[in-house]
């Protein structure tokens, strides 16, 4: 056990004060201004910028593989959400790169990678469909062979960053009658192919995420990711990874849980909503003390909970606290970021980011359902019978 | 503070830790089992079973190596309140060590008796000190008691002990007069005095916070036995998320309170300027949380539950009543929310 500040090398000193410095210098005003207009959550200078300057690749690589440091890795992460990085289409281009690397014909595989590293590549998650919700093995987007080609129609939602991206990590159904596991092909989409629709969808956190329309469009079989029906083993591993189904290392270095990073918010704004009632003297009432105490406590053991346990905890009580955090700033909070006369203490963010938080990345159910199951040894969940088949 | 200062995140435990906690899960096994904890309630107090735990060296363990102690850690004490907790052991060992601490803190920790165990010391764990009469958790079986009075840290004494009353945390609990005691003696004065009750108040915190986390999980372990084997309409009541989410719940309330209750000891331990407001929500955490927890694992239980010789009921009473042994915990999110707010606004 050991909660201390980590004693840090002459180098990883150094280190730290130049990521901290460049980070500074490409994340401008601009940077975050153009950032909360468009929700995009990525900004391709700052990405070119990271790419060119090595820090893509290293983030990426084992430190076996010349990549970071233990120690320069967690700098680097903490460095990044001290700096609001935009992370989101990094994370989905990580996340695919690994599936890549590891399924990818060596056709594609190197080219995507070169440029996944320095930056002019990026990678987006088209797993749900809409009508398909949190089970990503139900998957009505077609993919039939033709010659060395497939063709694909179909439609998915919440392809978040597809519009910045290049090429989609896409859930095919090649067998209908298979059972749903051993019916699903992978395939790495350019997106600039023929047929294929963008559409972005704004949520209520104020980012973009995108519904993406595939009609007869046609892909070259190299860029089918794994077997044939065999999709299921490739898109597993990135989901446990995103699941935080990922055992915590234990020289501290890392997040408890996934999450982390949004959880990270609610911490600030929970500091910023104590800042403006301690300023105000608004404390010494006990009504605002109760709760603002109250939700620190709760802050607090979210942010001790591990693993899967961390990943629920850390959204419930985003949603079960925002409210009160609200309420003690008072109407203040009801104003946007950067208004005239605002607080800017985020408040509000976090309870429209909460829902959203709980519901990517696999909702609080999935994640009830695996410790019911796996930790309390309660069995499966039992649902009624399926629709019956219209005959 | 900075949220994205770079320390170390690491939860685990050492092996010294696991022979510790498996030492004493054993030996609350052994020794405490729900019939004894039923025994116990008419006094709220197991003499024989005080005085074995005493023998293992549970109460030297926390004490100073400076005061003939083993010095151990909270963290390591903590480990012994999750597995207290765990089998409702009916003795005063959280009072005891945490009151017998600080006497030793304060340089008056000079009996023998009280670092074995053969003398009970308590206090009171209110956060704001109360005036009069008040009762006192282990008041009735207590050979000394601590209290606040203005800005001074006083031991009481009474030659004839205060009586017990019944408490839903089947606690030795009683009606205390400091007024009537028969000696009174005033042990240290002034802010520094009054920095090292606090510092009591928040170990008494974070150990209740642990014995909390023991209790919750024990009667979700039971309420999720039942749900394996109980059944309706042909299937396991634990297969309906009716019932299995909420059960989900509460194991995420025990990972999550017992992960606070480690980090806020471990700085107690290593840094306690750094992080004073944990101790206290470990508390404040658990004491909401145990509520609901157990509530829910006696409803998942139904019929059978809500019986006053199922272990269920046991825990639903303790859960209230041991955190209720402090106090309002309100006062002790105030208490979280003043020391934020000073850190927080200081510019």
């Amino acid at each position: 056990m050991d909660f201390s500040t980590v004693e840090l090398s002459a180098e990883d000193e150094a280190f730290r004060t130049e990521v901290r410095e460049f980070l500074a210098g490409v994340v401008t005003e601009d940077v975050i201004r153009r950032d909360r207009e468009t929700g995009d959550n990525f900004d391709e200078g700052v990405h070119l910028a990271l790419g060119a300057a090595g820090y893509l690749e290293k983030e990426w690589k084992t430190e076996a593989d010349g990549g970071f440091s233990r120690v320069r890795r967690r700098i680097w992460e903490l460095e990044k959400r001290r700096a609001e990085v935009p992370w989101v289409t990094w994370g989905t281009t990580a996340m695919v790169a690994r599936s890549v690397a590891k399924f990818a014909s060596p056709e594609i595989r190197d080219d995507v990678l070169r440029g996944v590293f320095d930056g002019t590549v990026r990678l987006c998650l088209g797993y749900t469909e809409p009508e398909g919700g949190s089970d990503v093995a139900t998957c009505k987007t077609r993919a039939v062979r033709d010659g060395d080609q497939w063709v694909i129609n179909g439609s998915k939602m919440f392809t978040t960053g597809a519009h910045n991206c290049q090429y989609v990590f896409l859930i095919t159904n090649t067998d209908p009658d298979a059972p749903k596991h051993k019916s699903l092909t992978m395939f790495l989409v350019p997106l600039d192919s023929e047929g294929i629709e963008i559409q972005g969808i704004r949520t209520v956190d104020g980012d973009r995420t995108n519904i993406v329309y595939y009609s007869d469009v046609r892909v070259y079989d190299k860029y089918r990711l794994g077997d044939v029906n065999g999709g299921w083993t490739v898109v597993r591993e990135p989901l446990d990874a995103e699941h935080g189904a990922v055992a915590a290392a234990d020289d501290g270095l890392a997040d408890v849980a996934i999450m982390m990073h949004q959880a990270g918010f609610m911490a600030e704004a929970a500091d910023n909503v104590a800042a403006l009632v301690g300023r105000s003297g608004a404390v010494d009432d006990g009504s605002v003390a109760y709760r603002l105490g109250r939700s620190v406590a709760r802050l607090e053991a979210s942010l001790s909970s591990p693993s899967i346990f961390g990943r629920v905890a850390l959204a419930q009580t985003m949603r079960d606290i925002a409210p009160d955090l609200m309420d003690i700033a008072g109407s203040v909070a009801a104003l946007p970021i950067g208004a005239d006369g605002g607080a800017d203490d985020r408040s509000e963010y976090i309870y429209r980011f909460a829902p959203l938080v709980g519901i990517y990345g696999g909702t609080l159910e999935v994640f009830r359902n695996m410790i019911a199951q796996h930790v309390l040894g309660l069995g499966k969940p039992n649902y009624s019978a399926p629709k019956a088949k219209a005959s | 503070m900075d949220r994205y200062e770079l320390r170390r995140l690491d939860y685990s435990l050492t092996e010294d830790h696991i022979d510790l906690q498996t030492a004493y899960r054993q030996f609350f096994k052994t020794h405490s089992d729900i019939e004894t904890v039923r025994a116990a309630e008419p006094s709220g107090f197991d003499k024989s079973l005080w005085e074995r735990l005493c023998a293992m060296g549970a109460t030297t363990m926390a004490l100073p190596e400076s005061v003939g102690g083993d010095g151990a850690t909270l963290v390591d004490l903590s480990l012994v309140a999750e597995e207290l907790g765990r089998s409702l052991a009916p003795v005063p060992w959280i009072d005891h060590v945490v009151a017998a601490r600080l006497l030793a803190r304060l340089g008056a920790l000079d009996s023998e008796e009280i670092l074995q165990g053969t003398q009970i010391v308590g206090l009171d764990p209110q956060q704001v000190a109360p005036t009069g009469t008040r009762l006192i958790p282990i008041g009735s079986i207590a050979d000394h008691l601590l209290v606040r009075d203005g800005q001074d840290v006083v031991k009481l004494e009474f030659s004839t002990r205060p009586a017990r009353v019944d408490n839903i945390g089947k606690l030795p609990m009683a009606w205390v007069d400091p007024a009537a005691a028969d000696t009174r003696v005033v042990l240290a004065s002034g802010p520094d005095a009054l920095a090292e009750y606090q510092r009591a108040l928040d170990e008494w915190r974070v150990l209740t916070a642990a014995a909390l986390v023991g209790l919750v999980e024990e009667t979700m372990t039971i309420a999720a036995e039942f749900a394996k084997s109980r059944y309706t309409l042909g299937v396991p009541i634990g297969t309906l998320q009716g019932i299995s989410h909420p059960l989900a719940n509460i194991a995420i309330t025990v990972q999550s309170g017992r992960g606070l209750v480690r980090r806020a000891a471990w700085f107690l331990d290593n840094e306690p300027e750094e992080r004073p407001e944990l101790a206290p929500s470990a508390f404040v955490f658990m004491a909401e949380e145990a509520a609901k927890a157990a509530t829910m694992a006696v409803h998942v239980q139904g019929g059978l539950g809500v019986s006053a010789e199922a272990a269920a009921t046991a825990y639903l009473v303790r859960a209230r009543g041991w955190a209720l042994a402090g106090g309002d915990p309100g006062a002790t999110a105030v208490h979280i929310a003043q020391i934020v707010a000073a850190r927080e606004s200081k510019v």
